[in-house]
């Protein structure tokens, strides 16, 4: 099977989604949400079966803008499972949902719009439409399709952050996440026209030719290569275009949040790693290339680091804390593309965002119980939760431990390897700031694990001390994510063994 | 079935079981108590197929850590006689203990929790049996430490069992740190973790040729470290008589017959590196003998029926590392195998008399059990019987005899305090069952006591097998594990059974003529009886060293937290990393035309530098 | 004179600054929404004017970048149609389009 069915299967996915809720009347329209599901996780099964990589058979040669490699499967299925587990998230956020898009009740009590569960089948199919264009960014080897699958996602994503319409901060993150999303993408495009001017190419493979030449005009090459990485600095959250995050972050509702932060991310980096390896490779340009990265990546990892300490809204906590985990990844980016003997940084990244995915989609999901049920996503929420939830609790305690990087976990092997490649490049300084970053996340990391431990709830009686209710499919997501935290942490020799 | 996944099966059923137990049945414990049963049961099955399995034979191993391609660290096994011999014991002894705790523990509260930790330490151990280097011996043993942490606090309510459970951890934890240096040492030294290239490079290349003896005491020592803790030796023995405040069906398996044993094991292990350092081998008999000797003083003086035992497996152990550090290891080996059986024999059997007499645990206020529990009383004076070491009939007799032998052979001084332990253990384990068996009833606990109910004195009447007939030729043998009979075969030192036998005979009539009809401890006034009852009053040394050092270094720690760390070096960055913190977090003002401004700003910076830097 | 491809750079590059500072100085989200579409304007201006001098080996345009701009012009079309309804979304909430109002989360 050609690699591109995949994706032409989402779509059809989606689609069918939003047919079946036009034609079909459904009591409950959770149901197209475990329609979507599975469907996914056919095309995952798919994905890792089914389709030929490497070698001419997986690679069409007629369309020079696809492809299909190792990282390509593997981003693939990163953005498949992310969307996954955000769907299962809205299934449980649907009646938080409900309540940002149907207007005030009237006196008659009856809230038709509640009931019949309004929009529900987009907030599903979207998602899925998103999903495509992540899965067709990975693949993606030429301006053009970069450029289009890139704006599928953001797009999609305008629409999701801002889906609660009657909701301030819903909006309120839709406008400044559009404006800002939008600025950038003026200078991705500006950055491609200068890149294709410079060298005449749009397929990466001819770029890559071309920048190594020697008549390459140096200063228009990197002129484009700025205007580039200022767009997918954006996209990743590094700093100095960061900003957006913590806003665009808190006002989103919960399963978008979770689906920015990993799936945005993710797709963010797969670009960024195809968009540098001809810059990389330039012999010319790559000295510029990486001491600018390097820069960025330690701003990146002072920043997220140092601004979550004070937080205490559990969701900007997040926020910045996975502007730090950009920073780690930068540090891996940032290193040339391979030393014998220790791991790629295309096997770094890949690795390091799979164990993002597994720990940050666990805090997520946990905390989107917590917001559904308690209607809270404050610190506070959680002071107690192991005794008034300990499974829960121990899910939230792993996906902590894992993002401060606590050995035998998934978190920790992630930044191992990045720490270890920076420290091949030399990069003495990165690596020092990596040290603060990391030693000031497993303060405010293990400050949420304090409080859902060791803290009892503000007032006893109150709905802190009531367990919150765990519907199974959640439920088996959240052991499934907490079993590959360990396996992962424990056995990294399963993952990396497809990039070796 | 493949024969070469059979060790795979053993090792991962346990921990099935424990997961399955954690994620599903958490609820009901019956359910549960039948997952971890069961899985025991089969594993004992495979257990006995596993003796038939050659020396040869290879069994797939898991490459665990890819650190570079000379250095794999693997979960592998290792199946010679020495593991299988061991697994024999770990799975029989589990299955029996598995058994009797499905009554014992039959109204628990935390059932399903209990059995989960018992197949968590089944599985555990599992892993350092069949451990073929280190690094994987080290991350069971660990885990071995965590699940015994779990069984001794399973009463957690109960301050005294949380206590424990903590003690035993961190005792374990200073043992364990030295085992750390020790197995850094060998991969320093011999530059290999695993056992079999360690041992042939030692032999065969002789690479720690012109390494210094220091250096080499160092290495063996620091792995012996190890064993001191998880074994309970002097200094690290306090644990184990606290541990005693698990269930006591933890105490059989894990505080009796396998988990301490892994101490010795391990020291079976790699006693081809004892040799390699002058003297390593005499400190290690020595801490041996002293461990027996003063554990088998204390026991003499206890009135808690499972102290009792607990000091005498303390002392048990002891025996065997002296083994080992005569060059004994085979002997060593034979006597943790007989000695599994029968202790935890005894230690079921009192697990038994505690259910019958509604958790009494005090042999003083029992009394007349004898004619109350027939079948308890019979296997547990077998039990007694093989701890002694009653000549010819009982499987004590031949391994203590064996490690006598060895006493005798090598070392006089070691020969003598091990006969003199002979003496002190017929004497405290007939005291026990003359106060706690025979006599008069002295509470009401000890008067409505009944024979308990088939599911636990099955359990005891299988262990009493063993317990006769493990010591035998024909037994060993037809299990093909010859190398855990003695090595010093050959004629039977007459002398020495005379005296053994002679020490024995009158430890016996001692306590029984002292003992026999009294209902209180007829020498508590004494001044040496004191002393051991208060067990050297080494835990309160330790408490007043802690507290001294303790109290030194918190005021030492106090002063430089107060005046260099806070006052210097934490101030200074926690409070400008949290005020820079506010600062970037003022950056963050809500306004999108700021937002804006700020990204035009980042954008020129970007440009300048990539461009024209 | 002639008209080179440095004076096409000039004006695109003057379009994209223009862009840029709008989005920087407006403050009302429609008037920001319209500079970014100048900025794109100027992408696209600078494509065309690349895809005019980079003559390929037939001596013809280069039409891959005349391609790409269609590209640009459709996805900005959905773009502003994404954009403009989240704007009348918002306006209907908070009966304002300036943005110096929207800022109901900090720090």
């Amino acid at each position: 099977m050609p690699a591109y069915y995949l994706e032409i299967i989402v779509v059809v996915l989606g689609l069918t989604v939003l047919m079946v809720e036009t034609f079909v009347s459904l009591r409950d329209k959770r149901s197209l949400g475990w329609l979507a599901i599975l469907g996914l996780l056919v095309v995952l099964v798919l994905n890792f079966t089914v389709v030929e990589t490497g070698g001419e058979g997986g690679n069409t040669p007629f369309w020079s803008f696809y492809v299909m490699d190792i990282p390509a499967q593997w981003f693939k299925g990163l953005a498949l499972l992310a969307t996954i587990f955000v769907i299962l998230m809205s299934v449980d956020f649907s009646r938080v949902l409900s309540k940002g898009i149907c207007p005030e009740v009237e006196d008659d009590g009856v809230d038709d719009c509640a009931e019949n569960q309004v929009a529900l089948s987009e907030f599903f199919a979207l998602p899925i439409f998103i999903c495509a264009g992540m899965m067709w960014m990975a693949s993606a080897h030429h301006l053009v399709s970069i450029f289009v699958a890139l704006e599928t996602v953001t797009i999609g994503f305008y629409v999701i952050v801002a889906f609660m319409r009657r909701n301030v901060g819903s909006l309120e993150a839709g406008v400044k996440y559009l404006i800002l999303g939008a600025l950038s993408t003026g200078f991705l495009v500006y950055g491609f026209a200068w890149l294709f001017g410079v060298t005449g190419e749009m397929e990466l493979g001819a770029i890559a030719d071309a920048l190594n030449a020697p008549d390459v005009h140096r200063t228009g090459a990197l002129f484009a290569f700025a205007l580039i990485l200022i767009a997918l600095c954006f996209k990743i959250g590094a700093v100095p275009f960061q900003i957006w995050i913590p806003d665009v972050y808190q006002g989103a509702p919960m399963p978008v949040t979770a689906f920015l932060s990993v799936g945005s991310k993710a797709a963010g980096f797969v670009i960024l790693l195809r968009l540098l390896e001809p810059f990389m490779a330039s012999e010319m340009l790559n000295a510029n290339v990486t001491s600018v990265l390097v820069i960025i990546a330690a701003a990146t990892i002072l920043f997220g680091n140092l601004a979550a300490l004070p937080q205490t809204n559990f969701k900007r906590l997040l926020a910045y804390s996975s502007v730090s985990h950009a920073g780690f990844l930068l540090m891996a980016v940032a290193s040339a593309p391979a030393h014998p003997g220790v791991v790629s940084p295309v096997a770094a990244v890949s690795y390091y965002l799979a164990a993002y995915l597994m720990m940050t989609m666990l805090a997520f999901l946990i905390m989107n119980l917590i917001r559904v049920q308690r209607g809270d996503e404050n610190l506070e929420a959680y002071k107690g939760l192991a005794k008034s939830s300990p499974f829960l609790a121990f899910a939230m305690l792993v996906a902590m431990a894992s993002l401060a990087g606590v050995p035998l976990t998934a978190g920790f092997v992630g930044k191992f390897w990045v720490f270890v490649l920076a420290l091949q490049e030399k990069h003495y300084y990165l690596v020092a700031f990596g040290v603060i970053g990391a030693a000031a996340g497993f303060y405010y990391y293990l400050k949420i694990v304090k409080s859902m431990y060791w803290d009892s709830p503000a007032d006893a009686g109150s709905s802190a001390a009531v367990p919150v209710v765990v519907a199974w499919p959640t439920r088996i997501a959240i052991v499934l994510l907490v079993v590959g935290v360990f396996y992962f942490g424990v056995n990294p020799g399963a993952l990396l063994s497809l990039f070796l | 079935m493949e024969e070469q996944n059979l060790p795979w099966i053993i090792l991962l059923l346990p921990l099935l079981s424990a997961v399955s137990i954690l994620l599903f049945t958490r609820r009901s414990g019956n359910i549960s108590a039948l997952i971890s049963t069961g899985s025991a049961l089969i594993t004992l099955l495979l257990g006995v197929v596993l003796l038939r399995m050659p020396d040869d034979a290879v069994v797939a191993a898991f490459p665990w850590l890819n650190l570079s391609s000379n250095f794999v660290v693997e979960i592998g096994f290792q199946i010679d006689q020495l593991s299988r011999g061991m697994m024999f014991v770990v799975t029989a002894i589990g299955a029996a203990v598995h058994v009797f705790s499905l009554a014992y523990m039959k109204d628990d509260e935390g059932k399903a929790r209990y059995f989960a930790g018992l197949s968590f330490f089944m599985f555990s151990m599992t892993g350092i049996v069949f451990a073929n280097n280190f690094v994987m011996m080290f991350v069971f043993w660990e885990l071995v430490g965590f699940s015994s942490y779990v069984l001794i606090g399973h009463w957690f309510e109960k301050n005294s069992a949380a206590d424990a459970a903590k003690k035993a951890f961190l005792t374990n934890r200073i043992g364990d740190f030295g085992f750390m240096i020790g197995i850094l040492l060998v991969w320093g030294l011999t530059k290999s973790i695993y056992f079999t290239q360690i041992a042939s490079e030692v032999v065969d290349e002789q690479v720690l040729e012109g390494v210094s003896n220091g250096l080499l005491m160092a290495m063996v020592l620091c792995v012996f470290c190890g064993a001191i803790g998880k074994s309970a030796q002097v200094p690290l023995h306090v644990w184990l008589p606290d541990a005693m405040e698990g269930p006591t069906p933890v105490s059989a398996l894990i505080h009796a017959a396998t988990m301490v044993a892994a101490g010795v094991y391990m020291l079976a292990r790699i006693s081809f590196l004892i040799p390699m350092s002058a003297g390593a081998g005499e400190v290690i008999a020595w801490i041996g003998a002293i461990t027996a000797l003063i554990a088998a003083l204390m026991a003499l003086q206890q009135d808690d029926i499972k102290r009792i035992l607990a000091y005498s497996t303390l002392s048990q152990l002891g025996y065997m590392v002296m083994a080992v550090g005569i060059h004994a290891a085979d002997a060593a080996m034979f006597h943790l195998f007989t000695h599994a059986f029968f202790k935890a024999l005894l230690f079921l059997g009192s697990g038994a008399v505690i259910y019958a007499c509604h958790h009494e645990q005090n042999i003083w206020k029992m009394g007349g059990l004898a004619k109350k529990m027939p079948i308890t009383f019979v296997t547990f004076v077998i039990g007694t019987a093989a701890l002694m070491g009653l000549p010819f009939v009982t499987s004590g007799f031949f391994s203590k005899e064996a490690i006598l032998g060895a006493a005798l052979h090598g070392h006089k001084a070691l020969f003598v305090i091990a006969a003199f332990i002979v003496l002190l253990t017929a004497f405290y384990m007939t005291r026990l069952i003359v106060v706690a068996f025979l006599g008069k009833d002295r509470s009401d606990n000890a008067a409505k006591a009944k024979e308990v109910p088939a599911l636990m004195w099955v359990p005891l009447v299988l262990l009493a097998v063993p317990s006769v007939v493990a010591g035998y030729e024909f037994f060993y043998k037809g299990m093909k594990l010859s190398p855990m009979s003695p090595a010093h075969e050959g004629p039977v030192n007459v002398w020495l059974i005379v005296i053994s036998a002679a020490m024995l005979v009158f430890g016996i009539g001692m306590a029984f003529w002292g003992y026999r009809g009294e209902s209180t401890e007829p020498m508590r006034l004494n001044r040496i009886a004191q002393v051991f009852a208060h067990k050297f009053y080494i835990d309160e040394a330790y408490a007043w060293l802690i507290k001294v050092f303790q109290d030194g270094l918190a005021a030492f720690t106090n002063f430089f937290d107060r005046a260099v760390l806070d006052g210097v070096i934490a101030r200074l960055p926690a409070a400008g990393a949290f005020r820079l913190g506010s600062v970037m977090r003022r950056l963050q003002s809500g306004n999108l035309q700021s937002y804006g401004f700020l990204f035009g700003l980042g954008a020129v910076l970007i440009i300048y530098l990539v461009v024209f830097k | 004179m002639e008209v080179t491809l440095n004076h096409f750079l000039f004006v695109s590059g003057l379009l994209f600054a223009i862009g840029l500072a709008g989005v920087l100085v407006r403050r009302n989200v429609i008037v920001i929404f319209m500079c970014l579409e100048l900025m794109l304007s100027a992408a696209n201006l600078s494509l065309v004017a690349f895809s005019r001098f980079n003559l390929t080996e037939s001596g013809g345009p280069d039409y891959n970048a005349q391609v790409f701009l269609f590209f640009i012009i459709t996805v900005a079309a959905a773009e502003v149609a994404v954009g403009l309804a989240i704007i009348v979304a918002l306006y209907r909430a908070k009966q304002t389009t300036d943005v110096t109002q929207i800022n109901s989360m900090k720090n």
